[in-house]
């Protein structure tokens, strides 16, 4: 590690201001200059580091300046590298990233619309964050004030790219969609049926989260975390309260590192199971769906015997857990899966076994290996796509450093694979789950309350069902919050939808979007 | 017309009405018995036609007399096809009106419509609807007609009365191979025509693999009603015609009230069992790529081709 630093000294001495390392395995870099490129350039030729995010913090108040921040990782270094630059407050610009690596597109136009910093230089710098109707305001900024009353909208809408020629048609879906599902624009160029392009807008639900959180005292602001989406509540809440515990340097006791392990595992089993079904009725075969569903239900199920809430929540808490588990639930964990697994298996078989739902998933919605890569997909999609990407292996947290990983990767990138991926985990969370019982010790869930001060930054990873969440906070006064950042796995993953559908047909749409199963929630925060 | 003739025409009209929609709803259970479910009750076509009928109607800005007109003819056409067709008696009431040809055509002239109603609601999902359909409509018709007539030469008429008379009077000759590629190919060309899977999914809230459902979704209330209650004979009618023309059994001569209960049980029991090969098809299979569903109409046609002419051959 000290050659790499007196490496970067060397090349970009003027540039490098500091260095720092956080206890809770991410190395800091303060930049003297605005100017990332070089340095990030020089990261990914030479060490092949993978940008993972990239976000924005106002300091303009103590500071007299903004700090754009990015965040690298370098496999198999455990430890995240983040880039911290300073842009100053009278030239809100920052060099764009984006013409070499599209998989920032979006962050850097959010950066764009809620701090109203300009990404210099980026190819397509419309507003994607805030929709075109917003009037002229930047809600993360500290002179914001989060209850202020916007006039009613009106003004610019959106402009699509039109579609023009012979036979070409344009079909808008949404942002209503049929189904219980949340709102999102699909706006379609057809020739026929074959997909022109697909163009997306989100946002729809966009909430202001990271604002609200800004408010909270951060023992509240745990459930906030829950509800950044639905589906991964639990992930989103472990993810918080990682970040606050590296901020806090709370160290959590090894039965609740246990305890959070198998309850991401529960989320992951649930969820998989649950589009495994749902990707089956997209093709008609509604039966194998009636299986994933009864089968889900036996995972809910349990989770409510373990939490006493279906969807796992109200049992994160900073420290720990909330709740301990006596042995007769740990007896139904075990007893729970054993059943599963067995129907699980046949699950799949009954899928696999039909010729007519094989034909309609193979080489359905193929996402190519250079386009994964291109795009920074992460998560299932990634995995089915060649992009060799967990945390939960590369970063460990909670008491995944104990049990072995098998990370499934495939190189097909079309719906079956998406599917497949999907089913492997499931196995392999069955069994992190046993493996993480046998290894259950007992003693505290909780670390005692103790004093979480101000003006610490960490940053967190998990390793949600859809792939890699990220949280960073910097804590104020009072047990409060400064900033908190979130990346839900989807933000990376939407633009990878556009790709996958390319060339297929209208038809066929439902069910590719059905095996990406991105949140909106939580890429609209 | 004497009311002699008149009776029977009642008593088909008022089977068709009430049948059609029991036939639907049977499918349903047996469909949700076979997922795991319980399903909705048999009755549900019927509480939804009745509750449909009650509601008010939503129609587009953009829609003309067409969108209007297209339930109606969705509706008669599919009743006037089941009227000259032999359900429960040989002697179909309106057989003296056309033979199988009209029948066929005026499916097709209740499709041609609910295809123009798609297109005139001025829905994008409408206009994609009513392109794949008569997409499908135009592939499994010949398919359809080459079957059609296998039947017909062996009867020496297209008169689908003239036709079960003829099969009434014969021994039952289904294992014939000109008879049993003409099943094969009116199977294939009835769940094509009917809307279910592996051509189409009836069940589907996804707008963009919708056929029939697309067309139909800027109805609502009454016209709604039609349509569906429409279909739902068109089903009947085409289910009646593959059980009537390859299994006579049971089937009375004439409108005599000596035979017409027996008729009508054994009518019932071919519907139920045609239903239940419906249904396992549907429940065993997943839905077409929708490119795909020519190359199944293809099989269909060329089935029916090979029905043809093997009727010269054996």
């Amino acid at each position: 590690m000290n050659s790499f630093f007196q490496e970067l000294r060397g090349r970009f001495g003027g540039l490098i201001r500091s260095f720092h390392s956080d206890q809770a395995g991410a190395i800091s870099i303060l930049l003297s200059g605005s100017d990332v490129r070089p340095i990030a350039g020089f990261l990914r030729a030479e060490y092949g580091a993978r940008l993972v995010t990239v976000f924005a913090e106002d300091r303009v108040e103590p500071e007299g300046l903004f700090y754009n921040y990015y965040v690298f990782e370098q496999r198999p270094n455990p430890q995240f590298l983040i880039l911290q630059v300073p842009i100053p407050a009278d030239d809100r610009r920052f060099p764009s990233l984006a013409e070499d690596l599209p998989n920032v597109n979006w962050q850097e136009r959010e950066i764009q619309d809620w701090f109203g910093l300009e990404a210099a230089g980026h190819p397509n710098p419309r507003r994607v964050a805030l929709h075109d109707n917003w009037p002229d305001v930047h809600p993360l900024c500290k002179d914001f004030p989060i209850d202020q009353v916007l006039p009613p909208f009106e003004g610019e809408q959106h402009v699509y790219r039109p579609t023009l020629g012979e036979g070409v048609f344009q079909i808008p879906v949404g942002p209503v969609h049929a189904g219980i599902i949340e709102p999102g624009h699909f706006n379609f160029a057809l020739a026929g049926e074959p997909i022109l392009y697909l163009q997306l807008r989100m946002f729809y639900t966009h909430k202001g989260t990271e604002k609200l959180f800004e408010r909270l005292p951060i023992r509240r602001a745990v459930f906030l975390a829950e509800s950044i989406s639905g589906d991964s509540s639990f992930s989103h809440a472990v993810a918080f309260c990682q970040a606050i515990e590296g901020a806090a340097g709370i160290e959590i006791p090894a039965r609740a590192a246990v305890m959070r392990t198998v309850m991401l595992e529960l989320e992951r089993i649930y969820n998989h199971t649950a589009d495994i079904g749902a990707i089956a009725t997209d093709v008609g075969f509604v039966v194998a769906n009636m299986h994933a569903a009864r089968l889900r239900e036996m995972i809910v199920a349990l989770n409510e015997e373990l939490t006493g809430n279906r969807l796992l929540r109200g049992m994160a808490s900073v420290g720990g857990v909330r709740r301990d588990w006596d042995s007769a639930q740990i007896r139904a964990i075990r007893r729970a899966l054993e059943i599963f697994e067995k129907e699980f298996r046949d699950l799949i078989a009954l899928i696999a076994s039909s010729d007519s739902t094989r034909d309609r998933l193979e080489r359905t919605g193929i996402l190519s290996v250079e386009k994964a890569r291109a795009l920074g997909v992460v998560g299932v999609a990634g995995r089915a796509s060649g992009v060799d990407l967990d945390v939960r292996r590369d970063h460990p947290y909670a008491a995944y450093r104990g049990v072995e990983l098998r990370v499934p990767v495939y190189d097909a990138g079309d719906v079956w694979h998406r599917m497949q991926v999907r089913s492997d985990e499931v196995h392999e969370s069955v069994r992190i789950v046993g493996a993480a019982l046998d290894t259950l010790p007992s003693g505290p869930w909780c670390a005692p309350p103790q004093p979480i001060p101000g003006g610490r930054c960490a940053m967190s990873a998990v390793e949600g069902w859809r792939g890699e969440i990220i949280h960073w906070v910097r804590t104020g006064p009072g047990e409060s919050l400064e900033r908190c950042k979130i990346k839900d796995p989807s933000l990376n993953n939407w633009p990878a939808l556009v790709e996958a559908v390319e060339g297929n047909i209208i038809a066929d749409f439902p069910v590719i979007n059905k095996s990406f199963n991105l949140s909106y929630s939580g890429t609209d925060r | 017309m004497t009311t002699a003739s008149l009776l029977p025409a009642l008593m088909q009209l008022a089977l068709l009405l009430a049948i059609a929609p029991l036939t639907g709803g049977v499918m349903r259970i047996a469909k949700a018995r076979f997922q795991t479910r319980r399903g909705p009750g048999i009755l549900q076509p019927y509480r939804d036609l009745h509750k449909l009928l009650k509601k008010g109607m939503v129609i587009p800005d953009t829609a003309s007399w067409l969108f209007g007109a297209a339930p109606y003819v969705v509706f008669l056409s599919s009743l006037l096809a089941g009227l000259m067709i032999p359900m429960v008696a040989a002697d179909a009431p309106l057989s003296f009106f056309g033979g199988v040809l009209a029948v066929v055509y005026l499916l097709g002239l209740g499709r041609f419509f609910l295809a123009l109603g798609g297109l005139d609601s001025g829905s994008s999902f409408g206009g994609l609807g009513s392109s794949r359909e008569m997409t499908i409509a135009a592939l499994a018709e010949p398919a359809m007609m080459l079957a059609v007539f296998t039947v017909a030469i062996g009867a020496g008429s297209t008169n689908l009365s003239t036709v079960a008379h003829a099969a009434l009077g014969q021994s039952w000759r289904f294992f014939a191979p000109s008879q049993m590629l003409a099943f094969a190919a009116l199977l294939i060309v009835l769940i094509a025509e009917t809307g279910r899977i592996p051509v189409d999914n009836p069940a589907t809230h996804l707008e963009l693999t919708m056929i029939h459902e697309a067309m139909i979704l800027e109805y609502s209330g009454p016209y709604l009603a039609l349509i569906e209650w429409g279909a739902s004979i068109k089903q009947l009618v085409l289910m009646t015609l593959l059980v009537n023309t390859f299994f006579p059994f049971g089937l009375s001569p004439a409108w005599a009230a000596g035979g017409l209960p027996a008729s009508l049980v054994w009518y019932v029991l071919k519907l139920l069992l045609l239903s239940g090969v419906i249904v396992l098809i549907e429940t065993t299979n997943a839905k077409m790529r929708l490119f795909r569903v020519p190359e199944l109409l293809a099989v269909a046609f060329v089935l029916g081709a090979l029905a043809l002419v093997s009727t010269f051959l054996f």
